[in-house]
């Protein structure tokens, strides 16, 4: 077979996985080819607007497993292919001096079984860094159920490691992917958190869910992410909303991906990483789903609006970032730029806070920007929603159900 | 009538004529390169200042280094004002060195601040963007078509990532060229080396490329408007990957 067709075959069948992130590693490039940047670069962005940075195959589309939404289970009759090592090599070098990519996100089938994969994976990855002295990024999928000493092999070989849960439930995971055990993903998790150092998966390691291909909330699956960055310090859990690619009984028929709530999982996630608020701050029984209509901060303020207003020149930066309209930097700004000056509503204009969204949440030296008597739930979901025409356009058509 | 003072082309150039005007408490109603071309109600006043060789040092020990890093990509950048934003800026550095970037309440200030992270976010991403080519004689070269003038950045980049590879980063527009032996690379007029076309071979990890770039999309997510935001087109001719579909 042509190494182009492989390229296909084996980057199709990669392409699901949400992670192409080359971010939190500075290899230096000693001698050889390549570095790697502390942020991370993007090299290209495809046409379904996601970012290319790495080199996202897989070393083989072969599989002994039968997972239910997954391309590459045993019993879907598609094209099998295997790369060499060298052909990795081949086109990770020959792609990264042309400068395409940032580096090489390695994953697999399981081929025969989990430590012969996890083999394979290393054998290609020490071409790789050994023989041609590549420095650039290398992110890995460890292999679960792979013997303990080939997950250490691999980690001190790439900047990432990670391995996917797939589900948020052990019972969504046995109803789709029966032969995966949680607990062999756990193992590794555990174990890299324990490793982890600057020649150990420096970069940190990270995790996947399918969204939307069993019928758990968005409450279990927050909860899921939250115990898993508590339990195992994870840089990051990737959501990918369930795309059908093969047909069961057991699967929903969707016609659509559910991009948006795959979006909603995004905004809490992070509310969770850099916000410090918990899941049941905003998620609980009563209400285990996000509101599609509005992001996960400004529906926390409305229900808290017995928190607000708060004052800009006042409150510590934690308390700021609960106003919908600031973030992570405008945040910084004004807590370092409050010590110099009095801030008022033009600097905030300036700091990059979108005053449209903040103005019902804060004041300034006591004082509003907009009339106090219009500081109504109502008034204010509304015109957050209004404001908002992407998800006016989306809904266009279904009933604008706000206020029920 | 308006006295604008002009300076020879280069950073240390107009640093030092920047010290000099503080210094001597001129206020100039323009700072200009020396080709420019003036009005009628304007002077222009050439000082002919010998170079300040220790200026860089100076402005670091006094000011950080934090603050040349915003002299010198607000320098990078094609904004109409840099050089009254710059003077503004310094002369506010000097009478708040340890505030100065805190203080955005002065116009100045935020100026300077937003070029700053306009050319580094463009220089960030063209570290991303650039292309290159395999030339017959095993030579990297890119083009790049950069708003600000990010070349020198990303010579700085190239130089520690493809150390091992002789490679060129070709400015069109603003005709000039980075070019690297492998110890140091020198920005250099780009009608000191010509490129013939022909010097270019067709190339099959160019059209792997290609296959790689068509596969990873996934069809049921398609956003192409999310893809420009990210990507956007005044970059494309030079990103083979979508230069097509330009
Ligand atoms: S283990 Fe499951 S998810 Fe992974 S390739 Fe095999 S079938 Fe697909």
């Amino acid at each position: 077979m042509e190494l182009k067709d492989k390229l296909r075959i084996l980057a199709d069948s990669a392409k699901y996985d949400a992670s192409c992130s080359s971010s939190g590693s500075n290899r230096q490039n000693k001698y050889g080819m390549g570095n790697t940047s502390i942020s991370g670069i993007c090299h290209s962005f495809s046409s379904d607007g996601r970012c290319i940075s790495l080199l996202k195959i897989l070393m083989s589309n072969c599989c002994i497993f039968n997972c239910k939404y997954c391309l590459n289970r045993r019993s879907n009759n598609i094209q099998r292919a295997t790369f060499t090592p060298e052909e990795v090599c081949e086109i990770t070098l020959n792609f990264y001096r042309r400068n395409y990519i940032e580096g090489l996100f390695l994953s697999s089938g399981i081929i025969k079984d989990a430590d012969y994969t996890m083999k394979l994976l290393i054998e290609t990855i020490s071409l790789l860094r050994f023989k041609y002295h590549f420095n650039g990024y290398i992110h890995a999928k460890a292999i679960p159920g792979a013997k303990e000493d080939l997950v250490k092999k691999l980690g001190s070989l790439v900047d990432r490691m990670s391995a996917n849960i797939e589900l948020p439930t052990k019972e969504g995971l046995k109803l789709l992917a029966p032969n995966k055990k949680e607990d062999n993903v756990t193992q590794i998790m555990q174990y890299v958190k324990e490793k982890r150092n600057r020649n150990f998966v420096p970069a940190g390691q990270s995790t996947q869910m399918i969204i939307g291909g069993t019928n758990e909330t968005d409450l279990n699956i927050m909860e899921k992410s939250f115990s898993l960055y508590q339990n195992y310090h994870l840089k990051r859990v990737f959501y990918s909303a369930y795309i059908p690619v093969n047909k069961d009984r057991l699967l929903p028929s969707l016609v659509k991906p559910p991009l948006k709530r795959e979006n909603r999982l995004y905004q809490a996630d992070w509310l969770l990483r850099y916000y410090n608020l918990k899941v049941s701050d905003i998620l609980d029984e009563a209400k285990p789903n996000f509101n599609l209509l509005i992001d996960p901060k400004a529906d926390y303020a409305l229900r808290h609006l017995e928190e607000y207003p708060k004052e800009i020149n006042k409150v510590n930066y934690y308390e700021l970032l609960k106003v919908p309209g600031i973030g992570v930097t405008s945040a910084k700004r004004i807590i370092q730029s409050r010590k110099v000056f009095k801030l008022n509503f033009d600097d905030l204009k300036r700091m990059g806070v979108v005053m449209k969204r903040a103005k019902y949440f804060i004041t300034c030296d006591n004082k509003f920007l907009i009339n106090k008597d219009m500081l109504k739930k109502e008034f204010i979901e509304a015109n957050l929603v209004l404001d908002n025409k992407p998800i006016i356009e989306e809904n266009i058509g279904k009933q604008l159900s706000l206020f029920g | 009538m308006d006295r604008v003072y002009v300076y020879q082309e280069g950073f240390l150039n107009l640093l030092t004529l920047l010290k000099y005007l503080i210094a001597n408490k001129i206020k100039p109603f323009n700072i200009k390169e020396e080709n420019y071309e003036a009005s009628l109600l304007e002077e222009v006043v050439d000082l002919r200042l010998s170079l300040n060789k220790n200026i860089l040092e100076e402005i670091k020990n006094k000011l950080g280094v934090n603050v040349l890093k915003i002299l010198y990509y607000v320098y990078l950048s094609n904004d109409n004002n840099k050089e009254l934003i710059m003077y503004y800026f310094y002369l506010n550095a000097l009478k708040y060195p340890d505030t100065i970037t805190l203080r955005r309440d002065l116009k100045c200030v935020r100026e300077a601040l937003k070029l700053e992270k306009y050319v580094g976010s463009e220089a960030h991403k063209l570290k991303g963007f650039v292309r290159f080519k395999e030339l017959n004689n095993k030579v990297l070269y890119a083009k790049i078509k950069a708003t600000n003038n990010c070349l020198e950045i990303l010579a700085n980049h190239f130089k520690r990532r493809l150390k091992e590879e002789y490679w060129i980063i070709h400015d069109e527009a603003r005709h000039i060229m980075a070019i690297y032996d492998k110890k140091d690379y020198y920005i250099i007029d780009d009608n000191l080396l010509k490129m013939e076309d022909n010097k270019l071979s067709k190339d099959k990890y160019e059209d792997l490329w290609l296959t790689f770039f068509k596969t990873i999309a996934i069809k049921e997510r398609e956003n192409k408007t999310v893809q420009r935001n990210f990507m956007p087109k005044k970059y494309w001719e030079n990103i083979i990957e979508v230069r097509e579909e330009k």
